[in-house]
């Protein structure tokens, strides 16, 4: 069959642009293989989920009774001075239990997003700048600053005490009533309480630890299932990107402190310290591992509260967040000032070395990903 | 970049075991897994646990000697780490115990990345200070 002239003309076009888009969708589905470096590498972000035994520093950590009362708690507005609010209005568990915005808002806003609470026993450090080594001293915080919950301890006690569903509970789990412990201890004990509660929250098995199981088990049918877009990613996050130096483990963190080259003046002429603040909150702390209020005599999980260090490039780290939930906890980066996945992995892709600590971290230079590399570690991502 | 308990990491990186300074006391020295010397300084250690993980805490515990006519022990020991392609230190000060003359224990090490890490150790002889290095590999 002859074809006319100017058809032809416009057909070869079409067939090579069809042999284009053909390709390309092939080298999409391709299966994607992985080094013997790659799995290991892969592999070390698992098993999940990570075994976990109570907080010594807290007597009533996974005690039943404890973990009900904190639930209570945490849903409570009597906590907050003006009833205005509880954690729960900024810990939405529809929301990966944090409220979807960039910054926190409480009786006013806050400097920094909303960090999400899942698998918190994993934590070394609490809040964007570890202010906090224990979880109880973390649930302290909000209680007592004036921009959240607004409380002061002597506040706090007779609330509980004229709330029976709050005092009743306090006398069964700490053994006698709310106004027979001074002001201080009652709000530690009720922080416990919160700490109990807030460690039951766990993310459970995602797409990547059934990836992983398979990878680990060579089971090629469980790997096909998973999406090839994010096996390219996971490749990328192991790889090129590196992204898993700080993303680290089976909770994908480090539970460090990193400069990212992010702005941290959170309105000018004012700087947000980062760590640098952590550390000196935490040294002043009464609350800390260190201190009075740590049920663990021993203080068997106080080394790095004794050892922590105090240097310059603290300024502008915050803490590694762990990348498990991720879709739940948007937007990111401790300003919220990424809305989506994808402008996360362009800050790294285009990141401005210059914003970067002269005496800071040398680690960080730009990826220059494309698109398609930016869309599969987003896919990777998706999937923790 | 793999996993590698520090004895075999430091050995790897070091070629062999340095011999020990000609004078140091070499019952003391030996009861270490890993040696290093120079300049007539010398420096043995081990970590507990033998096999460092990341973020985990670690310590380590060192004797030196200064090689002289006869050997002293240093009047101080310092242990530091860092990784220098990253331009950082430790996150952590480790805390020293002294078990004797030229001999302590420090406390509270936390290699908080993977990677190439440098462990000094810098020894004291009076003012005069020699450094000593160690490069460990801490896998993924």
């Amino acid at each position: 069959m002859s074809v006319p002239r100017p058809l032809r003309r416009l057909l070869w076009p079409l067939l090579a642009a069809g042999f284009f888009l053909t390709s390309a969708a092939a080298a999409a589905d391709a299966p994607v293989s992985f080094t013997d470096d790659e799995k290991a590498l892969i592999l070390s972000h698992g098993p999940w989920p990570v075994k976990t035994g109570p907080d010594p520093s807290n007597r009533v950590s996974g005690d039943a009774a404890a973990i009900a009362y904190g639930k209570a708690l945490f849903e409570s507005p009597d906590l907050a001075i003006d009833r205005g609010r509880s954690c729960a209005t900024c810990h939405v568990p529809e929301l990966g239990h944090g409220d979807g915005k960039p910054l926190g808002v409480g009786r006013v806003r806050v400097d920094r997003n909303t960090m999400p609470l899942f698998n918190l026993r994993l934590n070394t450090w609490y809040g964007w700048d570890g202010k906090s080594d224990n979880l109880w001293a973390q649930s302290i915080a909000p209680i007592l600053d004036p921009r959240e919950l607004g409380m002061t301890p002597e506040e706090l006690q007779p609330r509980i005490a004229e709330t029976p569903a709050l005092a009743n509970p306090y006398r069964d789990i700490f053994g006698a009533d709310v106004t027979d412990h001074d002001a201080e201890t009652a709000m530690v004990n009720i922080a416990k309480a919160l700490a109990a509660y807030q460690e039951t929250l766990t993310s459970g098995r995602s797409a990547f630890d059934r990836f992983r199981d398979a990878l680990a088990a060579d089971d090629a049918a469980e790997i096909a299932s998973y999406p090839a877009a994010a096996q390219r990613g996971a490749k990328l996050f192991v790889g090129r990107g590196r992204c898993d130096l700080c993303h680290f483990g089976a909770n994908f963190t480090n539970g460090e402190f990193h400069d990212i080259g992010l702005p941290h003046f959170p309105e000018q002429g004012r700087v947000d310290k980062g760590r640098y603040g952590g550390i000196l909150v935490l040294r002043r702390s009464r609350y800390n591992l260190l201190g009075p209020f740590n049920d663990d005599a021993g203080r068997t999980t106080a080394g790095f509260t004794r050892h922590v260090r105090l240097t310059q490039r603290n300024w502008g780290e915050f803490r590694v967040p762990s990348l498990r939930n991720v879709t739940q906890t948007a937007p990111y980066m401790h300003d919220g000032s990424k809305a989506t996945l994808a402008d996360v992995v362009r800050h790294y892709s285009d990141i401005l070395e210059e914003r970067l600590h002269q005496d800071g971290e040398k680690l960080l230079r730009p990826l220059n990903l494309t698109d398609g590399e930016i869309a599969d570690l987003v896919a990777f991502l998706r999937t923790l | 970049m793999r996993k590698l308990p520090l004895a075999a990491a430091a050995f790897v990186l070091a070629g062999t075991a340095p011999a020990l300074a000609e004078h140091c006391p070499k019952d003391m020295l030996a009861a270490m897994e890993n040696r290093l010397s120079a300049d007539g300084t010398a420096v043995a250690y081990k970590t507990d646990p033998a096999k460092i993980a990341v973020g985990k805490p670690f310590s380590i515990e060192v004797v030196a000697c200064v090689d002289g006519a006869a050997a002293t022990a240093p009047t101080r020991i310092r242990v530091d780490a860092g990784m220098p392609m990253h331009g950082h230190g430790m996150n952590y000060t480790p805390s020293e115990k002294k078990l004797g003359p030229g001999h302590s224990k420090f406390d509270g090490m936390v290699f908080h990345m993977p990677g190439a890490w440098q462990i000094t150790f810098d020894v004291y002889e009076g003012d005069k200070c020699r450094r000593l290095t160690e490069k460990v590999k801490i896998g993924r």
